[in-house]
């Protein structure tokens, strides 16, 4: 059986007496795209954070590439780009010298690193802005470096929280051929977004958390069945986008329905 | 068509004015949200020790200022009753420095809050502005300036009762132009930081003025010291010398009293002298009140240029301006220019960046070099009061005491060394590389930084002084090697345990730790205490040499210590990284 690329067992978080996410078991293949869904609040970012080190989980197991994960894997982080929620930017450095910066954090040469940069830079469309500090890009060019400096090493599995947040479309389009371009080599990504048309475009598989549990997990194909098996007519089954799809199952308890209609909004 | 009626919304904002239902409702609504923060930082236990902590800092700050008060008003009373009016623009322009230095140099250490916020809001620019000010008065300088004003008044009144309203009148003026002043001139420099050209002007005037501070070393030093070769001369030809500079530097010292005279310090003063000399016992009252009133006037228009000039910055604020779009320089080439070398692996990487950032950074650099410009000012007060040829053998303190202060300019680098990362916090977690060899990194770029100033506070201190002896200079680098390492490793426990955010790019608007600067604070006590106490018993002793092997002993416990906390530094660091990346990146 192949090892999988990303492996949870009963993966728990409580701050206090919340319980942030509970019981998360889920299996990623390699070369998988895989989109992970839910609703604000619902555990995405925090599932993350634990499953790239940078949370501590209560309870539950990580393997990474068939081995254990936890802060201290420091080889196994050689084999991980993330784009993190707060993106791991460094203000006061420009885009060259913190792709460089990131470089020399994950061990590469400096001509390999520089070589890198300049690629990176270029794709990226943010060479015209070499000598500008971090601080000054905008939110769209700040996601793009973050998402550069997720891949300057090449990584075998690629954590993306929310990386099309704020991007524009040209850039988006390139984003997501670069995507594609790493899943045919063989890489693995983990993606979360509230973008449910790119998550219908580019991943094979997609989980969906609620309220801290799992509800949902598997290919399109099967959600998409599982979901038609319980409409009427065997026809929905064809119709159905992942919008639909996710407001099935998250919207199962009927919270998508607003409690009452504000009617002093114009 | 359903739109957006600003004219509305404006209406709402505009609906009273300034003091109107709105307004007041949204001062309310400020200190509830004011009061709400604070209510919520207790939930934790770092809130309450930082609680604990602010509670203890204000006790100090209140003794300081009512020393400070108590002092003011000792003075002005003696000047007042002995009718020394001349002596009154000394008070006044003491007072003004204090004002106006104390918020740069404890800019780190006092939590302010950014009203930035209110700008989504419709908020009156004339509520915004008073908000701004408001805010301003509940700072350290103020009270302490606050504290000086009230000692002033008192012992004027005591000494002078018929002076009180002349004394009330120009000290209020004089505090809101100060209040005014710092709060502008804040409000500027964040303003000019924001900008890569304005920002690399700054740091090239802040450049120039060290090196020109350094530069004056020697030339005074040939004057002070004589003849071209440096000998020293007898202290009768010195003190004719001295009078010589007097006489020959007198009408400079006219001309500049002239010019101070004109300056706020001076018009206050001025106008408290005038008022006096038209109040004099026996006189009939009112012969000064019109030129005290001039001057009182002036004084008030410089209050109003401040006021002007923050209004100016402020408003460019409330028009929406954002001063992380303030524009920045076009592509001139890919690549930065490589004067620094490519060394690989991450300890060179992270040196390289903090010295990238440092360099970007101006009000970091203002703190690691004003404690030398300092040293300069305070080794020229220690020469004045003897001759050169003296060398007195307690002058020979004024090596280690240079130093000493040198390292307090370190004080947020070692004890918060994580705080200006931001979000860049996250990479170090992320990445391959051990936080152990980032602190490391940190730590060797930090302590090269404090050599290099250690060592320019030594020429200084040498330079002015004398050379001291072999004993003291062993002595000092002793003691340096066990206080260096002890800053380092306790340093590094509080940058983990107790950071805060800093934003390197602004002077104002910090959110600082009491906790960690009271506590950074009692640590670098303890340090100097230390050294303090072996260089005074081996004084008493009369042979300094056995202070060299008890600081290497402590030297070698500290050495052990920082290594110590360097290896546990990573399960510390993991198992703190949730609140160590809420604080570090946290908005507002």
């Amino acid at each position: 059986m192949e090892t999988a690329a990303i492996q949870t067992h009963g993966l728990t978080r409580r701050f206090g007496a919340l319980t942030a996410v509970e019981d998360v078991t889920l299996s990623v293949a390699p070369g998988q795209f895989f989109g992970f869904l839910g609703p604000n609040g619902a555990g995405k970012s925090t599932t993350i954070k634990m499953l790239t080190g940078l949370l501590e989980p209560s309870a539950g197991t990580i393997e990474i590439l068939g081995q254990p994960f936890g802060a201290s894997a420091l080889e196994l982080k050689r084999q991980i780009g993330v784009v993190p929620e707060g993106m791991a930017l460094m203000g006061r450095l420009t885009a060259p010298e913190y792709l460089r910066f990131v470089g020399r954090m994950y061990g590469l040469d400096g001509a390999t690193t520089n070589r890198r940069t300049d690629e990176l830079l270029d794709f990226m469309q943010l060479s015209n802005e070499s000598r500008k500090l971090v601080v000054d890009f905008s939110h769209g060019m700040q996601k793009k470096l973050a998402m550069a400096a997720a891949v300057i090493h090449g990584p075998k599995v690629l954590f993306l929280d929310e990386p099309f947040e704020g991007v524009d479309a040209i850039a988006a389009g390139m984003l997501k051929a670069m995507l594609t371009g790493m899943i045919n080599r063989g890489a693995t990504i983990f993606l979360t977004t509230h973008v449910l048309e790119i998550v219908e475009r580019l991943c094979s598989h997609v989980a969906i958390i609620s309220k801290g549990r799992l509800v949902a997990n598997g290919s399109l194909e099967e959600l998409r069945a599982g979901v038609a098996s319980t409409l009427p007519g065997t026809e929905q089954e064809q119709r159905l986008t992942l919008e639909e799809i996710f407001l099935s199952i998250v919207g199962a308890d009927g919270s998508q329905e607003p409690a009452q209609e504000l009617t002093w909004l114009a | 068509m359903a739109g957006i009626d600003s004219a509305a919304i404006n209406g709402i904002a505009r609906a009273g004015g300034l003091f109107g239902a709105a307004a007041r409702a949204q001062y309310t609504a400020m200190a509830q949200l004011r009061w709400s923060i604070f209510s919520h930082s207790l939930r934790s236990s770092k809130g309450a020790l930082e609680l604990g902590a602010r509670t203890v800092a204000n006790l100090l700050y209140a003794a300081l200022g009512l020393a400070i008060g108590l002092g003011a008003g000792a003075g002005s009373y003696l000047i007042a009753s002995n009718n020394a009016w001349e002596y009154v623009p000394i008070v006044f322009w003491a007072m003004c420095f204090l004002w106006q230095m104390v918020p740069i140099m404890l800019a780190s250490f006092q939590e302010q809050f950014d009203l930035g916020i209110l700008l989504r809001f419709p908020v009156l620019f004339g509520s915004y502005f008073l908000l701004y000010v408001v805010s301003g008065l509940v700072d350290i300088s103020t009270i302490l300036g606050g504290l000086c004003s009230l000692g002033i008044l008192v012992g004027v009144t005591l000494a002078r009762p018929g002076l009180f309203g002349w004394t009330l009148l120009g000290l209020a003026l004089f505090a809101a132009f100060n209040i005014l002043l710092v709060r502008a001139i804040f409000a500027w420099i964040d303003r000019w930081l924001a900008q890569r050209r304005t920002r690399e002007i700054l740091g090239a005037i802040f450049m120039v003025m060290i090196l020109s501070v350094q530069l004056l070393n020697p030339a005074l030093h040939q004057r002070r010291h004589g003849g071209r070769n440096g000998q020293p001369v007898p202290r009768q030809s010195v003190e004719q010398q001295t009078e010589e500079l007097k006489a020959r530097y007198a009408p400079w010292l006219h001309t500049a009293n002239q010019v101070q005279s004109w300056l706020p310090p001076g018009l206050a003063a001025r106008a408290l002298r005038q008022a006096a000399t038209g109040n004099q016992p026996g006189e009939q009252s009112g012969n000064g009140a019109v030129p005290a009133l001039g001057s009182l006037i002036v004084l008030g228009i410089y209050t109003l240029a401040a006021g002007g000039a923050l209004a100016a910055r402020l408003r460019s604020e409330y028009r929406g301006e954002n001063l992380g779009q303030a524009p920045s320089r076009k592509k001139v080439g890919r690549r930065e220019s490589g004067w620094l070398p490519n060394a690989a692996g991450p300890i060179a990487g992270v040196i390289e960046k903090e010295l990238r950032s440092l360099l970007r950074t101006m009000p970091v650099l203002y703190a690691l070099g004003m404690p030398v410009v300092l040293v300069f000012f305070f080794a020229a007060m220690f020469h004045s009061r003897t001759s050169s040829h003296d060398f007195h053998p307690q002058m020979q303190i004024a090596l280690p005491i240079g130093v000493a202060y040198a390292l307090l300019g370190f004080t947020q680098l070692f004890y918060n060394n994580l705080g200006a990362e931001g979000a860049g916090i996250q990479l170090y977690f992320l990445s391959p590389t051990p936080i152990r060899s980032v602190m490391l990194a940190k730590n060797l770029f930090h302590s090269v930084l404090f050599l290099f100033d250690a060592a320019v506070a030594g020429v200084i201190v040498s330079f002015r002084i004398g050379v001291p002896t072999t004993e003291v200079i062993a002595a000092t680098a002793a003691w340096l090697l066990f206080a260096l390492p002890s800053n380092l490793a306790v340093g590094n426990i509080f940058s983990i345990t107790m950071p805060y955010r800093v934003n390197p790019g602004r002077m104002a608007r910090q959110r600082g730790s009491q906790a960690n600067a009271l506590l950074s604070l009692l640590v670098q006590l303890g340090i100097l205490g230390t050294g303090v106490a072996v260089f005074l018993l081996c004084t008493l002793a009369q042979a300094l040499w056995p202070a060299v092997p008890i600081f290497m002993a402590l030297a070698a416990g500290a050495v052990f210590a920082w290594l110590r906390a360097l290896g546990n530094i990573d399960a510390m660091a993991n198992q703190r990284r949730d609140s160590l990346m809420a604080t570090l990146m946290k908005m507002g």
